[in-house]
């Protein structure tokens, strides 16, 4: 019953607009309005709950090319989880460390682990980018991007 | 004669100094971002949004404006180049177009293309100003009922005309509905899914959605194909020039196809992708000869690139003049709108003629800019397709953090941002339309508003709906829309 990939993904979007049900029914009401902020998202959570089980009636066969979208190897969703998990690294450190470094190790780690090699271009092309962002935000714009540990 | 004053008066706001920096600002990072494979207009837009902090409003319109008709224009070098379209509306081009290069005739259809896209971008923007103002001047008749209705069509539009699965569309939307729905109650005041977090009180930034969804998302396509080698020679573009013969042949289809791609814009859910697969099929349908469709025919390359930029200017309409965007794309333009601090609406003419009609100039010198550039500099900028994506990666993912940190200076926003980034990257996945979600996302507020003061002023009553003309025929084509893809497919298993 659930061998399709559109099943299974009815299924979620079904628990999901239940949870979203249970928490729109939580709304605390208003006094004054009679038209209240629980209209739209009870209404929503119904519509969603409706729509996920026509997903899952229709169970359409997916075309070879939907399917082929999936066909990542290991060794890239690897990848790809490492630049998600550089890119958690940098938010948790941008404000401690401050901007300039952290972008340039975020900048320098990931290209080099896409496979770039020069490290000369690395370090001109990055660092030049980083700065003007930097002088650009603060100067032009007005908003101070974090310093972190450096003094300026 | 007070429009007339107002046009010239737009032509002097757009002949700043000033603007003309920005207009071709705009142009040439949307032609360089819409040339990446990957990284659709809607990514372009939304990474440019940054730039725009602090501006005048007219000036941040004039760039913004400036870098999606410009994304257009550049997706189409990587499709004759590549056969790899940057944007999905440029998606026909490489049709003819790709054929065309490999018989070494790059250079022409890149001049092609190039010369299509001013006469579409230049007859339809003549059209944009005849037209916007007699929709503005409609439009003041709306009132809550008929802009729920007006957005409640546009939301079906776009989830019947998208590819694929018509429920997967409709979830998308709902889904845009309810991220809109968390943070405080426009009306009452009350929270709502925030769970206890401050960070949410607010709701969630547009542009933490537009970056992620599809920006970020988007990156990904870069990662896994950046070890792809491009498969044409820098040194292969060959001559440029177009003979009178041809230019004869082509100024046909130009005209024709401005003129319906900048209909199909004006229309809510469609847009350039629709128009110049349409135009295309028309053209080659219209033909002497069809069977050299897809060989390299000038026509089959002429006729969706003309009509592809003249849907862009007709998405122009509905958003300047309703406040209502048509599709993805015009929906992160009015968020960048909305961070410049101009509400567009029926009253955006009469208020600010500046903005409006300085924004409509500037489209004729944008698309003068992009004939220039891409002429005789096109050799030249598409050696931006070289640029080792390994380096352009990271460099895009920065950019998008530091676009959201610079609204808001709060972490847990970029953690938002990696998380739709995720989302967008799942749905790609799993063939579920991103563009619905922000388009529901940007009208979600809007739209309960005015869904919630029609009830109120009609006492709860949803008769309120159809009783107004206006509102009932955008109902019943919305209706009608949502249908549409059920009987297509009933007629297709009726035929087999």
């Amino acid at each position: 019953m659930l061998n399709s990939m559109n099943r299974k993904v009815s299924i979620v979007i079904f628990l999901f607009s239940i949870i979203y049900l249970i928490y729109s029914y939580q709304i605390e009401p208003s006094p004054f309005a009679k038209i209240d902020a629980d209209i739209m998202p009870k209404g929503l959570g119904y519509l969603l709950l409706i729509l996920s089980v026509f997903l899952f009636i229709e169970n359409k066969e997916e075309t070879e090319q939907e399917k082929a979208k999936r066909n990542i190897s290991k060794q890239e969703i690897g990848l790809l989880l490492l630049i998600v998990l550089f890119v958690l690294l940098y938010i948790t450190l941008l404000e401690f460390i401050g901007f300039i470094i952290v972008t340039i190790l975020f900048l320098t780690a990931t290209s080099r682990m896409l496979g770039y090699t020069s490290w000369i271009r690395m370090f001109i092309i990055f660092g030049i980018f980083t700065l003007v962002i930097y002088v650009s935000f603060n100067e032009l714009l007005g908003l101070s991007l974090p310093s972190g540990i450096l003094p300026f | 004669m007070e429009v007339l004053d107002n046009i010239i008066n737009g032509f002097a706001v757009a002949l700043s100094f000033k603007n003309m920096l920005f207009v071709f600002i705009g142009v040439l990072s949307g032609t360089v971002i819409g040339m990446l494979p990957g990284l659709g207009p809607i990514s372009a837009i939304a990474i440019m949004i940054p730039l725009s902090y602090g501006m005048e409003p007219a000036s941040a319109l004039i760039l913004m404006a400036g870098v999606y008709y410009g994304a257009i224009f550049g997706g189409s070098t990587s499709s004759i180049l590549l056969n790899a379209p940057g944007v999905a509306g440029t998606v026909a081009t490489s049709f003819d177009g790709y054929p065309l290069a490999r018989q070494g005739k790059a250079g022409k259809a890149l001049a092609i293309a190039a010369i299509s896209s001013f006469g579409g971008g230049t007859i339809s923007v003549f059209a944009l100003m005849l037209v916007a103002p007699m929709m503005a001047s409609f439009a003041t008749q709306f009132g809550s009922t008929e802009y729920f209705a007006l957005m409640f069509l546009g939301l079906s539009a776009i989830s019947s005309l998208s590819e694929g699965s018509t429920i997967k569309a409709l979830i998308s939307a709902v889904l845009g509905l309810m991220i809109a729905s968390v943070g405080r109650d426009l009306l009452t005041g009350t929270a709502r899914f925030t769970f206890g977090s401050v960070n949410l009180l607010d709701g969630i930034d547009f542009l933490v959605i537009a970056l992620g969804l599809f920006a970020l998302a988007e990156v990904t396509n870069l990662v896994l194909s950046r070890n792809k080698k491009n498969n044409s020679k820098e040194s292969e573009v060959g001559s440029l020039r177009v003979t009178k013969q041809e230019a004869k042949e082509i100024s046909g289809p130009i005209a024709r196809h401005s003129v319906l791609g900048f209909i199909i814009g004006v229309l809510p859910g469609a847009g350039a992708t629709i128009s110049s697969f349409l135009s295309y099929i028309t053209e080659k349908r219209i033909s002497k000869n069809p069977e050299t469709f897809g060989k390299g025919n000038i026509k089959g390359l002429a006729a969706p690139e003309a009509s592809n930029n003249a849907a862009t200017s007709g998405a122009f309409v509905p958003l300047l003049t309703l406040g209502i965007p048509g599709s993805g794309t015009t929906a992160v333009l009015l968020g960048a709108l909305l961070v410049a601090g101009v509400t567009p609406g029926p009253l955006l003419m009469q208020e600010e003629p500046n903005v409006f009609w300085g924004v409509i100039a500037s489209m004729y010198f944008g698309n003068i800019f992009l004939l220039i550039l891409n002429l005789p500099l096109i050799p030249l900028i598409a050696k931006i397709l070289y640029i080792p994506k390994k380096l352009l990666i990271s460099l895009v993912i920065v950019f998008c953090l530091i676009g959201v940190y610079g609204i808001s200076f709060n972490t847990f926003d970029l953690y938002l941002l990696l998380g739709f980034g995720i989302l967008g990257y799942v749905m790609r996945l799993l063939s579920f339309p991103a563009a619905p979600l922000i388009l529901a996302f940007i009208l979600g507020g809007m739209m309960e508003t005015s869904f919630r003061q029609a009830l109120t002023i009609s006492k709860g009553d949803y008769l309120t709906f159809v009783q107004s003309p206006i509102s009932a025929v955008l109902i019943a084509l919305s209706v009608l829309s949502l249908l549409l893809p059920l009987l297509r497919s009933k007629m297709k298993k009726s035929q087999k």
